[in-house]
Order: C-alpha cells, then structure tokens, then sequence
C-alpha cells in the first residue's frame, strides 16, 4: 500500500511538473474548452430528442467557447461530480448552475454570479399544500447539496416535524413528487416551471416561494487559476453588458430578468 | 401493446448502454483475471504470513461499498490530477475489484488440486513451471470455473454502480430516458429484462458446468 | 505536487454523525438479514413442495434477484412501486430492495445445503412416525443451516455493502447517506469518503469476526 502510494506521488509529481503553464494558456493552445454540465437540470441543462445536450448553461458554455476562440466540449457531470471533473483536470470549466457557498469556495474558485434563482415551492396537488408554510409537517424533498435543500432541510429541522429527503438527480425529485412520494418541493423557480409546462409529471403545480435568500450560481475553475477566473468574471460582465444575457434567459427561461447584482457591497 | 413514447431512436440509446456496460465488464473482467491469477499464484506460493499485507489490500476491495471505492479513487485520481475519463477511473477500479475476489477464487483452484499430484509431477521431474501449467492449471480451472462464471456475473450487475462517475451505462441510460419520457415502470422493466438477457444464459452455462464438472462424477 | 491540501480535521469532526449513520446502516443490514432469510426459507419450501406454482413463483424470485443488479431492484422498489401508488419512503425501500436480493440468493445457497444432506435422513425421520413439516423442521433445517451458514455470513457482508446504495433513492441517515451530505455541502470528497471506507472495512470486519464467532459456539461438535 506504502510503495503504491509512493509511486502513486511519484507519478503525479512527473506529471504535474511537465504541464504547468496558465490554465487560460492551456485552454487557448489547446483548442477545446471543456465544460462541466449538468444535464438533468432543465432549463438550465437538459437532452432533446436525439439525446444531445441543450439548455442555458449548454449555450452560456458555447458562447464562453466563442470569446476564446475555441470549440466547445459538452461534459455531462452530476451534480455530486461536477468537482472531481475540475480537480482532475477533465473538465477546464463549471457551467453547472452552482451556488457559490463559502463553504464551497473553500475548495474551488468562484467567479461573480452568471445566473440567479429564485426559489419556488412546488406541490403535489393531492396534498392540499398552497403555500410554504403547508410544508410544515409533510414529506418534503429537494436534491441533495443544493442550496435548496440545505435551506430547507434546515427548515424542517427547525419546524421540529415533517421529513426531509434529498434525491441525487433533479429529475428523481419530480418523478417522486408526481409520484406522491414527495409532498412537495423546494427548487429554484426556473426549474420548477420548466418542469410543471413540460406536461410529463401530471398532478403537480408550482404553487408559491419559498422565502429563501436569492441563490446566486457562479461559474467555478481551479482555486489558483486568477488569469482564468479574471477571464471569466469579465465574460460574465459582458454577458449582461451585451444583452446575451438577456437574450438567453428569455430563450430558456422567459419572464423578469433576475438581477445578478448584490445592492450595497463591492464585488 | 403499451402506449409509450418510447421510439427506435431511444432503444438505440439504450443499447448503446448496455453496450457501456458490456465494455466495462469485459476490461475489468479480463484485466481483473489476470491480476487475479497473479496475485492467486502469489498469495498460494508465499504462504499466509508473507503473503498478508497483499490479503489485507485485497480483503479491503471486498470490506468496501463498491460505491464508495467508486468516489472514492475519482477522487483520488483527481487530486493526483492523473486527468482519468470517467471510464478510465471506472475499469481501474472495477478491474481492481474482481482481482481481490479472483484472488481468491484462485487460491481455491491451486489449493484443491491434491498435493500427491503435484509431488508425482514433480518427481516425474517436471519443472515448477511445467508443474503449474500442465498439472496445476488444468486441474485448478475445472473447480474455479463456475465460480469464476458467479463473479463475472456479480461485476456485470455491480457495474452499474458507475453511473455515478457520470458514465452512461445501461442502468443510467434508463434513468435519462425515464427523466425525459416520464414512464418509470416500464422503462425500467425493459431495463431489468435486458440486464436478465444478458446475465441468466452465463448463470445457466455457470450452472451447467458446475454440474458437469462436479468433483464426483 | 498535490496541488490539494487534504483537509482531515473536517472529516474528523464530523465522525459522531458518521458513526450514527453507521448505526443505522448496521441496522438494515441485520433487518434485511433476517426478512430475507425468513423468506428464503419460505422460498425453499415452495420449491421443495412439488407445486407448479409455488415452485415457478420461487424459480422466479432467485433468477429475478440473482440476474439483475441491486442497484436496479432498490431503484425499481423506490421508483417502480411508485408508479403503482405504492410508496415505500427511502428507509423502506432500501430495506426492501436488499430483503429481496438477499432473499433470493439465500433461497440458492439453502436448496445446495438440502442436496448435501441424504435423502435417507427425511425417510428415516419420517418412517420413526414424523409428519414431513415435522422432519423437515428438526432433522433437515438444522443441518442445511449449519451448511449455508458461510455462504450466509458472506451474504451479510453484501448486505452492508449494499445499504450504501440507498443514496439513490433519498436515503440520508444512514453511513452513505450522511457522508454524500457532508460531501455536497463542502465538496471535500476524497477526506469523507476515504473516512466512510474505513468505517464499512471495520463493519464488514466486525461482523465477519461475529459470524464466525458465533458459528464456533453454535455449530462445533
């Protein structure tokens, strides 16, 4: 086990050592930019009929391929992946709508916001809930390690009843909601209508927000990799300057343009 | 018949799945046999106590969920930034994982093969080496076979467990078109019976050798 | 180097909830152990009973619980059942799913002990004036336990292995579920997980030990 290690380090050091140029270099020269997607997180990230990738982080990673002047590379991570594909190096880029939690940025770099939900409640019709506050008491889900759910679990423990369960895939939230394992559910708002208007999961309707901060998703690199994250912030700003932003919110989403600006602090 | 979306292009989908899964099987199968051969061989001719740091390393792979191993050497491979597809990551400890139990399976072949036998061949002045090839390997893989044929099988169904590194298998394959399709039960049915197509011929022949091959027939 | 710097305090503090959760993993293991051999027991008589559909019933469950992965027989007991009305929460599921697999497999390993037991044994039993359930209850049983018992004990070790699969049906209390939390929330994947191996090789150890135990003082002559 020692020596397999020890070889193991090895290794790594003669591999690590030849590839150390800048992450922005490296992407530029090689000519692909890979992103980290998840593709069970409609709008934000889905399959069409053919089961090619589509979706708002989809089009955001070909837009960001574009102002680097390289082609994009599609790579479907689930959620609980989206960070051992950065840290082993498969993947340059997350566009994977994940919310930049302190806790998180601890381990990966965090750009500024390139997306923000809202968070809205959806139930199953059967169980008479109308509002959040019905939640208390119920049999509620979310997917698990998202913002959501870590509110919400919080929530339930705070209300001393009721039951929290979390599904690894979003799309295993719906189907147990339509199902009527769930009661209801807390997700962002964007997911929540794209799921409801997809007329697959009958019986549920999106019935309210929940009263949770706004969850800001940012793009995520290599903690250490400024030259990129500097890169990316920038793109994020011209995203918005430029109205693309706007231009796909409304293709995915559709409604009010969600502020990605935070009202008295810098950043 | 059912009333289903499910169209041809779908089932080409999923058979590209359980093509996935035929693939990691068979790389974990065949790398995992041969570790497995050597480490069995090793493990017989250095005996219990110099062989014991190897049988500790194998026992962990069969002390440990499948599943966290899993997680587990993803990101290990990360962190040492070996830069492994998800593929790669999942044949590595696949393979590893039906080496430790091959192990095994093989240390049982070369231990019932009757020390009488391999004296006599010896003192026919057969080499070690003669010995193991022509008398031990034999004999050793009529009483491994059918066990051999259980763990093939049992890599075959604990492959699906690598759909958690993001690799469209069978089993994961179903789950994209359930999302899409909203028809669990029957897609998951045609799931199972695709895995029971592919798995109940092995068990049968498994069975049949065991039969045939009976140490008292 | 690594470019990593591994974090261990954090696992370590979050050991009192991962032993909890290990608690709860040990339990369904044991839970599904026993259901699954009750039923494998039931399975065995339907085979032995000469009844066509009896028999085709417990031929089904075996090849059914043997050929398809376990993964897949929790899922459909989660997600499949669901499409019924049938709901089963994560805990159930998960209990379920393992009791039919160990059931199955079990079922297998008691009907090889029967056939190492001699025919005689019943038709002596039962010339001595035993009714069958009688001779089937205190000659056979005893002897075919004894025999499966190994194969029995190999199937525990699967059933712990098999409770962290209850992830994927929203399981969160048990030793997968706790560390998949811990891991999401702070995406230290590698110092959890490694710390949740380490306590299933101690559990599987534990109860290999256990068994074996266990079968000395019950099972020596």
């Amino acid at each position: 086990m020692k020596t397999a290690v020890t070889a193991g380090l090895f290794a790594a050091t003669c591999l690590t050592a030849a590839a150390h140029a800048d992450a922005l270099d490296d992407i530029i020269s090689s000519g692909t930019l890979r992103c980290a997607v998840v593709l069970d997180f409609p709008p934000m990230g889905s399959r069409d009929e053919a089961n090619n990738p589509i979706g708002f982080d989809v089009d955001y990673c070909n837009d960001l391929a574009a102002a680097l002047g390289v082609e994009a590379e599609i790579v479907e991570t689930p959620f609980p992946e989206r960070i051992p594909a950065l840290m082993s190096g498969r993947v340059d880029v997350g566009v994977a709508s994940t919310s930049d939690t302190l806790e998180r940025a601890k381990t990966v770099g965090m750009t500024i916001p390139y997306f923000a939900f809202q968070m809205a409640v959806t139930a199953n019709d059967a169980s008479g809930i109308t509002s959040f506050e019905d939640m208390k008491g119920k049999t509620v889900g979310a997917t698990a390690g998202t913002y959501e759910a870590i509110a919400l679990e919080e929530q339930v423990k705070e209300w001393g009843e009721g039951t929290f369960r979390p599904y690894q895939t979003q799309a295993d939230v719906f189907l147990a909601l339509s199902q009527g394992q769930l009661d209801a559910t807390v997700s962002t708002s964007t997911v929540a209508q794209a799921n409801v208007k997809t007329g697959n999961f009958p019986g549920i309707s999106v019935v309210g927000n929940a009263p949770f901060d706004t969850d800001y998703v940012a793009l995520f690199a290599m903690r250490e990799e400024y030259g990129l994250i500097n890169f990316l912030n920038l793109f994020i700003n011209q995203q918005v300057r430029t109205g693309r932003y706007a231009e796909l919110y409304e293709k995915w989403v559709g409604g009010d343009l969600p502020d990605l600006t935070v009202g008295g602090t810098y950043r | 018949m059912f009333d289903t979306a499910l169209t041809w292009n779908d089932m080409a989908f999923l058979a590209q799945g359980a093509w996935m899964t035929l693939m990691v099987t068979a790389v974990a199968v065949v790398a995992g046999t041969v570790m497995g051969i050597v480490f069995g061989v090793l493990r017989y001719q250095a005996g219990p106590y110099w062989s014991l740091p190897l049988t500790f390393v194998l026992d962990i792979f069969r002390s440990v969920p499948l599943l966290i191993q899993l997680v587990l050497g993803n990101a290990f491979q990360s962190i040492a930034r070996l830069g492994w597809d998800p593929f790669t990551t999942s044949c590595v400890i696949l393979s590893l994982y039906t080496a430790a139990y091959c192990t095994e399976i093989v240390r049982g072949g070369i231990e019932a093969v009757p020390p009488t036998t391999r004296r006599a061949a010896r003192s026919l002045g057969m080499t070690w080496r003669q010995d193991m090839m022509h008398i031990v390997a034999p004999l050793a893989t009529r009483v491994s076979l059918p066990a051999w044929i259980g763990l093939t099988l049992g890599v075959l169904k604990d492959s699906s467990l690598v759909l958690w590194l993001g690799l469209i298998e069978l089993l994961r394959a179903s789950q994209i078109l359930v999302t899409r399709l909203q028809e669990p039960l029957f897609i998951l049915l045609i799931c199972g019976a695709i895995y029971f197509l592919i798995s109940f011929p092995i068990a049968r022949l498994g069975g049949y050798l065991e039969k045939r091959w009976s140490p008292n027939d | 180097m690594f470019n990593y710097t591994f974090r261990w305090n954090q696992a370590f503090n979050a050991l009192p909830r991962l032993l909890e959760g290990a608690l709860v993993t040990l339990e369904i293991a044991l839970l599904s152990m026993l259901i699954g051999i009750v039923i494998a027991i039931l399975l065995t008589g339907f085979r032995l009973s000469g009844n066509a559909l009896l028999s085709a019933i417990a031929r089904t469950w075996v090849e059914v619980a043997r050929n398809t992965p376990a993964l897949f027989q929790i899922y459909m007991a989660h997600f499949g059942l669901g499409a019924f009305g049938i709901h089963l929460s994560p805990y159930t599921s998960l209990l379920a799913g393992i009791a039919f697999n160990n059931a199955g497999y079990l079922a297998e390993n008691f009907r090889g002990a029967l056939k190492a037991i001699p025919d005689t044994q019943t038709r002596s039993a039962r010339s001595l004036g035993m009714p069958a359930i009688q001779a089937f209850r205190l000659i056979v049983m005893p002897q075919m336990l004894r025999i499966a018992f190994l194969p029995a004990t190999n199937q525990m070790v699967w059933a712990i292995l098999m409770t962290s699969l209850g992830v994927t049906v929203g399981m969160n209390t048990d030793l997968a579920g706790i560390t998949q939390e811990l891991n999401a929330r702070s995406f230290r994947t590698f110092e959890f997980f490694a710390m949740a191996a380490v306590i299933y090789y101690l559990i599987a150890k534990a109860v290999t030990l256990a068994a074996r135990a266990l079968a000395w003082r019950m099972f020596r002559y």
